[in-house]
């Protein structure tokens, strides 16, 4: 596992702010994103992790009253300039959200939407097959291959939420952005979920918002803590773990944080 | 903490059970079950009283109204050899064919096999609607005119009310007369489903002003729902929320309160006045009672489109749709059944609105069924209002079928609005 990332990264931030309203949630917060690492966000609860990483694919724009000041780049594209299309970046740029949420269609319906949007397939054929690779990625394919045209909402709260990351790969973004993706399930469905991280991880960056440190350990490369809308550290998930340099990190990750 | 309750201490166990089963704590559960079954008994009656009014209401309407749907006929012998009647059914149309027979004298033929057949009094058996039966008896079967043959023909208004027992003294007497001699019987009054207004109350039907309605409601239905709809979606997903919005909300909530008869004076000056839109007609109605219907389109629409749960539109954007296709893909379709229940109640209330309508001119009598949108035309809660001023009792029979019919309308709109919203129905 290497520490230190020898690639460019794909995506950074620099000195990003977010405010609700008057309300600042987000502190001049920068950080680089890399293709071939997981990144974890940790922090105490209210902390701005999901603001900050909804920041990432412009999801803020459609919280009433959000603002977002800072460069972030993907690619080194500037992804809050005019010019660019935020319909294309949130296909690039993926989103698994905290609470499971499925459309009320089939399953098969369910992963097809992306790429249909998108024209990803010619012929349905060509679509089967991008349902069934992104269903099989998500581990999930076994479970559901009889049962493809069953409403995605009939799915058990873990099968939603490998629908969900199905439906975010079935696109072929760039980027996966997960929100606490487990936070609703059990450990057999964790540890499901976390063995798909492993596995898409180097095809896609990823970046996964947790409030397991157990998990942040297993999955991520690179760990940044988060705390009253700042990133007090950030680094590899090895050291923060066993030698943070700051006092905050080290109460919170020993769960002596109030 | 400093004020803790003076009541029980919270300290031993005991205390703990002794409060739940004092006195005072079993007072207090009797008191709440009393409550709760005070609650659903008020709550029953108003069910049942609203059941009652409605089975009330049916209960006459059917009572009174469906004898209107069947016609008392009186069988009468004619002998057509000699009448010099002839038609040629092969090229005449069937209108065609019945004013030539009018005007060969069909009329005079039957007046006098009635006074033939029973008497001076047979002439006040049959009437306009007799005359129509035969002629079109006859254009069906033209070799009648070479024989001689019995007809049931509808019998006039005094004849039809006293057979179905509330008529005057005479006309009793006769059908009793007429009843001995095995020559009354009823059928299917298809006159009244298929002919419009008339001033005879056995020609006069409820087709034209049925048609009337549903070309009215037609054009409301084309008018405010996609409008209404496409407002809600606007309002909703695309305004910036600021006190331009906020006032538009307010207008649109107060639009929908506002009493409909000022709808037909804003009508009047726009769509008569200004635009000189045909009067009277389908047209002019149903624009008028668009103007009435869309926003409770709206409200409706903002309302179902609001609890379409965030999570889906998220969902949506998230794997890159634009917000045209979060709309039309995803939120439309969830919100529907809510969209549908309020298009439906707002297209009730228009099909019983009459307010508005006589502002526009359709309160005329129309004789005719309308053929186009912007023929003259009327419509049901009108046709029943002009008839329940009439003093015919024939009428009074035809008022309450009318309503009858009006009740069929609403319920099988009602009862699409269900099957619609069933088969749209998802749960997420
Ligand atoms: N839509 C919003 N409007 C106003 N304030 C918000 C909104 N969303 C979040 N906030 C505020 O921004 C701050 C950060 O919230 P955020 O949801 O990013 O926290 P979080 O770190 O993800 O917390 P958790 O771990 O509980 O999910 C919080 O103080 C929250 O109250
Ligand atoms: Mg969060």
């Amino acid at each position: 596992m290497t520490t230190e990332p020898n690639t460019a990264p794909k995506m950074t931030a620099r000195g990003v702010n977010v405010f609700y309203g008057d309300k600042q949630a987000i502190d001049d917060v920068s950080i680089d994103v890399y293709r071939d690492h997981v990144t974890a966000f940790i922090g105490p609860s209210g902390c701005g992790k999901s603001t900050f990483l909804r920041t990432l694919n412009r999801m803020n724009d459609t919280v009433a009253g959000a603002r977002v000041t800072g460069d972030i780049r993907l690619d080194g594209e500037d992804i809050y300039a005019p010019e660019m299309d935020v319909v294309q970046l949130r296909a690039r740029v993926g989103m698994v959200f905290q609470k499971p949420n499925p459309f009320p269609k089939s399953i098969f319906d369910n992963v097809a939407y992306g790429p249909k949007i998108h024209g990803l397939a010619t012929s349905k054929s060509e679509l089967e097959g991008i349902v069934e690779s992104a269903l099989t990625r998500a581990g999930l394919w076994g479970e559901v291959k009889d049962r493809l045209q069953d409403s995605g909402t009939a799915l058990s709260g873990g099968q939603q939420q490998r629908l969900c990351i199905a439906r975010a790969i079935a696109v072929d973004p760039e980027t996966v952005l997960m929100d606490e993706p487990c936070s609703a399930l059990d450990p057999i469905a964790t540890a499901k979920i976390e063995e798909l991280i492993h596995e898409l991880r180097g095809r896609y960056a990823i970046v996964i918002v947790t409030h397991n440190m157990q998990q942040a350990a297993r999955v991520s490369q690179r760990t940044a803590f988060f705390h009253l809308g700042k990133i007090v550290e950030y680094g590899a998930t090895t050291d923060i773990f066993t030698n943070p340099r700051e006092e905050r990190t080290k109460d919170y990750i020993t769960g002596r944080y109030g | 903490m400093n004020n803790a309750p003076a009541s029980p201490p919270v300290g031993a166990a005991a205390s703990v059970e002794s409060r739940w089963a004092s006195p005072e704590m079993r007072a207090r559960i009797r008191r709440r079950y009393g409550a709760e079954r005070r609650f659903k008994a008020v709550g029953l009656i108003a069910v049942l009283m609203s059941v009652g009014f409605l089975a009330f209401l049916l209960g006459t309407m059917a009572w009174s109204g469906l004898s209107g749907f069947s016609q008392t006929r009186v069988a009468l012998p004619v002998d057509f050899r000699g009448s010099g009647l002839s038609i040629d059914a092969s090229s005449m149309t069937k209108a065609e064919a019945m004013a030539a027979l009018n005007q060969q004298g069909l009329g005079d033929l039957l007046q006098l096999s009635a006074t033939s057949a029973y008497g001076a009094q047979g002439e006040s058996y049959f009437g306009t609607a007799a005359k129509e039966s035969a002629a079109a008896a006859i254009y069906d079967d033209p070799s009648m005119l070479q024989r001689q043959v019995e007809l049931a023909l509808p019998a006039t208004s005094p004849i039809d009310v006293a057979a179905k027992g509330e008529g005057d003294a005479a006309s009793e007497a006769a059908v009793a007369r007429l009843e001995a001699a095995g020559k009354l019987s009823s059928g299917l009054d298809t006159t009244f489903l298929s002919s419009a207004d008339a001033t005879d109350p056995t020609v006069a039907g409820i087709w034209g002003a049925l048609k009337g309605s549903l070309l009215t409601m037609l054009v409301t239905l084309a008018l405010a729902f996609p409008v209404g709809v496409l407002a809600a979606v606007y309002l909703e997903e695309y305004a910036p929320k600021n006190r331009l919005t906020d006032i538009i909300e307010v207008s649109i909530n107060n639009l929908a309160a506002v009493p409909s008869i000022i709808f037909g004076l804003l009508a009047l000056a726009l769509f008569i006045n200004a635009f000189g839109l045909c009067q009277g007609s389908p047209l002019v109605g149903g624009l008028t009672l668009a103007l009435m219907t869309m926003p409770v389109i709206v409200i409706a629409g903002r309302n179902a489109i609001k609890a379409v749960p965030p999570s889906i539109r998220d969902a949506a954007l998230g794997v890159g749709a634009s917000r045209v296709q979060v709309v039309f893909h995803h939120v439309l379709p969830l919100a529907l059944p809510g969209i549908l229940t309020g298009t439906i109640i707002g297209m009730a209330r228009a099909l019983g609105e009459t307010a508005p309508l006589l502002l526009v001119g359709m309160r005329a009598f129309v004789g005719g069924t309308p053929d186009g949108l912007c023929s003259s035309a009327t419509v049901l809660p009108m046709q029943i209002f002009l008839w329940s001023d009439e003093v015919d009792r024939g009428f009074v029979e035809n008022t309450s079928t009318a309503i009858i019919v009006l009740l069929i309308v609403l319920l099988s709109m009602n009862a699409a609005a269900i099957i619609l919203r069933n088969r749209f129905e998802k749960r997420w």
